[in-house]
């Protein structure tokens, strides 16, 4: 279960984040996920509900977008995207190459619904 | 006096009320915390020039077998210390102490891979300025520990031919993440008609075209030669990269 470490995470940012920009509640967060960071995103969801009970980001949607995985041959700088994790070279047949995308695991942004009135205190 | 109808919306407080819906961009890490801590843990492997090793592999791949075997094989003036982490016992710990190598048990009860934080704290036990490589056994897991960076130098993964020549496809992530994979307990392959070292070699390079793959037996010992070369070079290098940096190292991490 290291979606929960991940969830634990975003929550401390959110609540950060909320502190911050005096946000009662958060309506949706998205996070952006690289295919090679092997996260499972229904146990993220499932896990994030279980954590944002009770906080500013209760009830908050989780929107997970995917990042594919795309590299770029060290041999000829080909880049390409990686189907399948087959790290193979379109232009060359080449399978030294760095990953150029696919390693992501952040919170991109987040929908703030309501915003303490000034001199408020954030949950 | 309502906060519905707006009839206490003055020109002074309109801004608070109305500006309701934001998209407020962050862009953090979500592991932004175990990083930092990997990173400092690094630091302080860094000060004292020695290679930290992170073996990982399926639960029972031989991982503690391969570290006993390393032990008895590598010359004495290699000193070694290892980091052991599992869900639960002492028994991994205790099997490497036995052979008088200094280690530390992590056990992680519910988690199924370790974490920065947790080795920062076993690193306290040890007496780093007296060891050379230190091994850090991740938790038996073919999933996560790839993604959480405990500040190694480099990632050895395990694959046993009891466990089908089809795992590097199904795992590739941590394929990915391996700086040298060992075909481990190749002393059964007579019994295992099923298992390919072709076949896993085939699935590897896929994923991993440059990765080095060594077959081994920690049980009879054959083709320990290439693990504990490439074992020895890595140190080298390490010690090279001290050495040169050594003038000029001014962050000393706390003790
Ligand atoms: N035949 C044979 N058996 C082995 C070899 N290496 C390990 N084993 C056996 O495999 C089992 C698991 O070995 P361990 O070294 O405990 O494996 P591990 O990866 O440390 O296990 P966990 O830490 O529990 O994930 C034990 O019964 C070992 O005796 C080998 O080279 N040949
Ligand atoms: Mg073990
Ligand atoms: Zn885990
Ligand atoms: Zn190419
Ligand atoms: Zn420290």
């Amino acid at each position: 279960m290291h979606e929960t470490a991940i969830v634990e995470g975003l929550m401390r940012i959110l609540e950060a984040q909320a502190a911050r920009h005096r946000v009662a509640r958060i309506s949706s967060v998205i996070v952006k996920v690289g295919r090679l960071r092997a996260v499972e995103p229904a146990q993220l969801v499932a896990c994030f509900e279980m954590f944002a009970e009770g906080t500013v980001a209760e009830g908050a949607q989780l929107k997970i977008e995917a990042v594919s995985v795309r590299a770029r041959c060290k041999a000829c700088a080909t880049e390409f995207e990686v189907p399948r994790f087959r790290f193979e070279c379109p232009g060359c047949g080449g399978g030294d190459v760095d990953v150029v995308q696919g390693q992501e695991l952040y919170i991109e942004s987040f929908e703030a619904a309501e915003r303490l009135p000034s001199g408020g205190v954030p949950k | 006096m309502c906060d519905n109808c707006g009839c206490n919306v003055t020109d002074g407080n309109r801004h608070l009320v109305e500006a309701d819906h934001r998209t407020i961009e962050v862009l953090e890490d979500l592991l932004h915390e175990n990083d930092r801590q990997a990173d400092h843990n690094r630091a302080h492997f860094d000060a004292m020039g020695l290679l930290a090793i992170n073996v990982m592999s399926g639960p029972g791949s031989g991982k503690t077998s391969l570290l006993e075997a390393t032990i008895k094989a590598l010359p004495d003036r290699v000193r070694l210390a290892v980091i052991e982490g599992d869900l639960e016992t002492e028994n991994d710990a205790e099997r490497i102490r036995r052979h008088g190598v200094p280690a530390v048990q992590i056990t992680t009860g519910m988690a199924c891979h370790l974490d920065a934080h947790m080795v920062h704290d076993a690193l306290h036990e040890l007496d780093l300025a007296k060891v050379d490589i230190l091994f850090i056994e991740n938790v038996g897991n073919l999933v996560c520990p790839a993604s959480f960076d405990i500040g190694q130098h480099c990632n050895v993964l395990l694959l046993s031919v009891t466990e089908g020549d089809d795992k590097p496809a199904k795992y590739p992530v941590m394929v990915r993440a391996a700086d040298q994979m060992l075909i481990t307990k190749t002393d059964l392959l007579p019994y295992i008609e099923e298992f390919s070292v072709r076949r896993a070699r085939d699935a590897v390079r896929e994923i991993r075209s440059d990765l080095p793959v060594t077959e081994l037996s920690a049980k009879t010992g054959q083709g320990m030669g290439p693990w504990l070369a490439w074992l020895q070079a890595m140190v080298a290098e390490r010690q090279a990269k001290f050495r040169r940096h050594a003038q000029g190292y001014s962050y000393a991490p706390h003790r």
